[in-house]
């Protein structure tokens, strides 16, 4: 009788072993290439292994080090503006009476590309001089995540919630002690995903980067493509290794501090 | 004005007179007028939408009257916030923070501003044994029944020892023996704090049961009683028909 779901589970195990390989064999070779030297066809194999591309990145050659620098500190600050922002805006939305009409403003980022939005923006930007510059591809990369975090912060606060803050209220608490004390611990878990969300939005971000940045601020998916097109295989597959590496620790993070410690907290 | 309640407006802690509320285009407290003694329960029986909640909030501060006045221990809460007014609300949920433990979520008033300073610790202990809490007190809510979560929100609530509880119908989300478990519960909580309250439910027999003042909400306008017989007597309020109902069927089946 065990036999049966024994070889279910091993077939089980081969289709899981497959997935896994599908999705982490582009990223396995992503990952030789970028330490290959050198590789060409027809070889199978490299016909070296050398570290000396990735050195050269933490020196400073290829400007792959400022390029990394400029989008981390570009994601991290778009991420923490708009989910704050978002938090504050969809709790505002979500107990207003006018909340549907209001709630459809916040769609309309996503009605258009991010490029369209651009090009939409560009204009105001040129006027604002914003247009080229490392505040201006923020401000518009704000915009957008700004937009998602409302829409996922609307669906969040909850009559439950407030009913949670009015409680406090009458316990003698004040809306800072609400917030600090409830509300905040309560929310960690959606505001930590909707950071990775945001994070995301902006560290992928080609179109209204090239755009709004007018190809001065380059940021890394803006430099892999530079590399694509000059058909500089290793550099373009060690530029998307440092694309990679910082949503799979922020998925690390998430699936640590937030999945185990459990969403199911509100 | 009765004799009756000349006295009992004289007596009252907590006096309500001509609130009025409406939302939209709808009316839904129309004038109300009530006075409750200290350490006195109210039941207010009405059904859904007669505007039971809405009575708790105006009294709560929780939502603004459009108007008429509410005092509280011979003190006017008009522009009072309801952080300030000694009003404790327990709703149908147990709303317990998910975040804390029994112990935590009991003592959570205590370590608000308000009332800093009183011996937590004695206090929080010697009502977790009240509740009979003391092998869950480190447990987190979604370790608990749905009784014992109601049991932590009313040791939350009744450890501050507020000037008046109300109670949305906290007992509505409970099976019939936990919520006669419940009942008993605050009936000696109720008695060994002094508690004065405002118990508002849509089940007649819980009304009797918890109330030793009764009154009736029917469309926005509250009708109170002077005794449980005038209560019982009043035909809207249902409690002939639901006799009428238990004899025919102790006939039938006797």
């Amino acid at each position: 009788m065990h036999a049966p779901s024994a070889s279910i589970s091993r077939a089980q195990a081969i289709v899981a072993a497959l997935l896994a390989a599908v999705c982490l064999v582009p990223f396995a070779y992503l990952a030789a290439l970028s330490v290959a030297d050198p590789w060409t066809f027809p070889a199978l194999a490299p016909e070296g292994w050398s570290l000396a591309r990735w050195g050269r990145m933490l020196t400073g050659a290829g400007a792959l080090g400022p390029s990394l620098s400029l989008s981390l500190s570009l994601s991290l600050t778009v991420a923490i503006a708009s989910t704050a922002a978002g938090y504050v805006t969809g709790k505002f939305i979500a107990y207003h009476p006018w909340r549907r009409r209001l709630l459809v403003l916040a769609y309309v980022p996503f009605v258009m590309a991010p490029v369209i939005l651009g090009v939409c923006l560009m204009y105001l930007f040129l006027r604002m001089r914003l247009a080229g510059s490392v505040a201006g591809v923020m401000l518009a990369q704000t915009m957008f995540a700004y937009g998602f975090s409302i829409i996922f912060f609307n669906a969040f606060w909850s009559a439950r919630l407030k009913a949670m803050e009015d409680l406090v209220a009458t316990l003698g608490g004040t809306t800072a002690e609400a917030y600090w004390r409830v509300l905040l611990p309560v929310s960690v878990g959606m505001l930590l995903i909707c950071f990775f969300q945001t994070f995301l939005i902006s560290w992928f971000q080609y179109g209204l980067t090239l755009l709004v940045g007018a190809g001065k601020v380059q940021t890394l998916p803006l430099k892999v493509y530079d590399f694509v097109s000059e058909a500089n295989m290793y550099y373009a597959a060690l530029a998307s290794c440092l694309l990679v590496l910082p949503p799979v620790a922020l998925l690390w993070v998430n699936k640590r501090f937030v999945f185990r410690q459990g969403l199911g907290t509100t | 004005m009765h004799p009756s309640n000349g006295r009992a407006a004289a007596d009252a802690f907590l006096t309500v007179r001509g609130l009025r509320k409406t939302f939209g285009d709808e009316p839904v407290l129309r004038g109300v007028d009530l006075r409750l003694p200290a350490h006195r329960t109210m039941s207010v029986l009405g059904r859904s939408g007669s505007g039971k909640t809405t009575l708790l909030r105006l009294i709560a501060g929780l939502e603004r009257a459009d108007a008429g006045t509410v005092v509280l221990g011979g003190r006017s809460l008009d522009g009072v916030p309801a952080r300030e007014r000694g009003a404790v609300y327990l709703y149908q949920e147990s709303l317990l923070f998910p975040h804390l433990s029994v112990r935590e979520n009991i003592a959570f008033g205590l370590t608000l501003g308000a009332h800093r300073g009183r011996d937590l610790d004695g206090e929080v202990e010697a009502m977790i044994d009240v509740l009979g809490l003391t092998a869950h007190a480190d447990k987190r809510p979604h370790q608990l029944s749905g009784g014992q979560q109601q049991r932590v929100a009313f040791g939350r609530a009744v450890i501050l020892r507020p000037k008046l509880l109300l109670l949305d119908e906290p007992f509505a989300n409970l099976d019939a023996a936990i919520r006669t478990q419940m009942q008993d519960l605050f009936q000696r909580l109720a008695a060994a704090y002094q508690i004065t309250a405002l118990f508002v439910t849509h089940n007649l027999k819980e009304a009797l049961l918890m109330g030793d003042r009764l009154a009736h909400l029917r469309d926005g306008i509250l009708k109170t009683y002077d005794s449980r017989q005038a209560f019982v007597d009043d035909p809207v309020v249902g409690v002939r028909d639901e006799m009428a109902f238990w004899t025919a069927l102790r006939e039938e089946t006797s």
